[in-house]
């Protein structure tokens, strides 16, 4: 496991590094046939380019571009453990593929001329590169996922799942729940902004178009806010059941038998890529604080659900209590 | 927070949600000024009416231990847990009570006849 990982790190610090000197390198190597500016922007309609950029800046802009995208993907998830392992690979490849054709791209269109405007537009060269991205993303995707199969089949946590002991003749339930009351402040933070935003438009007060805006995005946010600033479980024979927000809406409905495990595990919001409905290598999580989560693999599902919520070990136990009794009788 | 209840009971279901939730706050699982699960939430969960639980909070907000706030919903009170502690002796003390014979009254006098 150790080998694995300091190998993956090792290539991610290659491969950031060498698309750098690339990107960087290209134009100042080919200095002397370039012109004083390049040629770096070419419109949807004409030939003629329609933006340019000193020599310097068009050797350190996607330079800077790529180690800033490089620093914010890995970064976050070298943190995040293993399982959150495909997406360095999946972003970083084609991006890498992209920055450096594009500079290529650039760099062939203004060599040996005199002056940037006589740059011509390289559309194959776009075409090209934009389909080298995608195979290369799709290539990323499958070689990470094929690798990843084997191993985490095997890790697949089954063994050691807690399970409470109900006693003949007992009905048992367990409920819980969970608020952010930092979620909650920026809620309503954000609710107000969108309130004065639409008053100032009922009012007439400001011009509607960027304001619509505005209100809009606000409102969203706040809405989305508000929902993932709380959440409710509940364990009984019905299954599980989680609802999100005041008002208990949408939620989500796990019968027991639909149930593979159940288990508690201690999460990080920078391990699955921040708070509310997040979609990361973990499977989903619904995430409102670092700490406890209940975690459940469907039946017939590869990936996990969790929710970040106290007390999680003893609904887990629950929960499997009630799986094996439905199962077993 | 774990309930359970006792599918052989006999008492009524709102007396057995009662005593359920009674222990649940004398075991300390949960602490003054938690939230509660509301009655639909309780009733969806216990496949019990809506009622059925609406009576059983109710009676545990008369016996101090529960509060409704509007907007907020039920807590359970200040200082509840000795509170039901308590409330979970006398019901003990009246079932051995019964259970030898005794009625509520003699249980009453018998109380009223201490120093």
């Amino acid at each position: 496991m150790r080998d694995t990982t300091a190998a993956r790190r090792t290539t991610a610090a290659v491969w950031t590094g060498g698309v750098t000197a690339v990107l960087a390198g290209m134009p100042l190597l080919a200095r002397d046939r370039l012109p004083d500016r390049l040629a770096t922007h070419w419109g949807l309609s004409g030939e003629a380019p329609d933006g340019s950029m000193p020599l310097w800046a068009a050797s350190l802009v996607p330079a800077l571009i790529w180690l800033v995208t490089a620093a914010a993907v890995t970064v976050p998830l070298m943190r995040a453990g293993p399982a959150a392992r495909p997406w360095p690979t999946v972003t970083l490849l084609p991006m890498g593929i992209v920055l450096t054709g594009a500079q290529a791209a650039v760099v062939r269109a203004n060599l040996d001329r005199a002056d940037w405007h006589e740059a011509r537009q390289p559309t194959a060269w776009v075409v090209a590169i934009l389909v080298a991205a995608v195979l290369s993303g799709v290539a990323g995707w499958l070689l990470v996922t094929r690798l990843r199969a084997t191993p985490d089949d095997a890790t697949a946590p089954d063994g050691g799942a807690p399970a409470l002991d109900i006693p003949k003749g007992r009905r048992m339930v367990w409920f819980s729940r969970t608020a952010n009351p930092w979620l909650q402040l920026l809620a309503a933070a954000i609710g107000l902004v969108a309130v004065g935003a639409l008053v100032a438009l009922v009012g007439g007060l400001a011009e509607p178009g960027g304001l619509w805006a505005l209100f809009a995005g606000c409102a969203a946010g706040s809405l989305a806010c508000a929902v993932f600033s709380s959440v409710q479980a509940r364990v009984s024979e019905r299954g599980l059941e989680v609802s999100f927000g005041p008002l208990g809406w949408p939620g989500r409905r796990w019968a027991p038998g639909d149930i593979d495990t159940a288990r508690m595990e201690v999460r990080r919001p920078s391990q699955v890529g921040g708070w509310g409905y997040r979609l990361s290598g973990l499977g989903t999580t619904v995430m409102l604080r670092a700490g406890e989560c209940l975690v459940i693999r469907p039946r017939g599902r590869r990936s996990d659900f969790a929710v970040s919520i106290d007390d999680a070990e003893r609904g887990a136990a629950l929960l499997n209590a009630l799986r094996t009794n439905r199962t077993g009788g | 927070m774990l309930l359970s209840l006792d599918k052989t009971d006999t008492r009524p279901l709102h007396e057995q949600v009662a005593g359920a939730l009674r222990r649940a706050i004398a075991e300390g699982e949960c602490a003054p000024g938690d939230r509660l699960p509301s009655a639909r939430d309780l009733s969806d969960a216990l496949d019990i009416n809506v009622n059925t639980a609406l009576r059983a909070l109710r009676g545990l907000r008369d016996e101090g231990l529960l509060e409704f706030r509007r907007g907020r919903g039920v807590t359970v009170a200040e200082g509840a847990r000795p509170h039901s502690e308590l409330q979970i002796r006398a019901r003990e003390l009246l079932d051995e009570a019964a259970r030898l014979g005794y009625s509520r009254t003699d249980v009453i006098d018998m109380i009223r006849g201490l120093p």
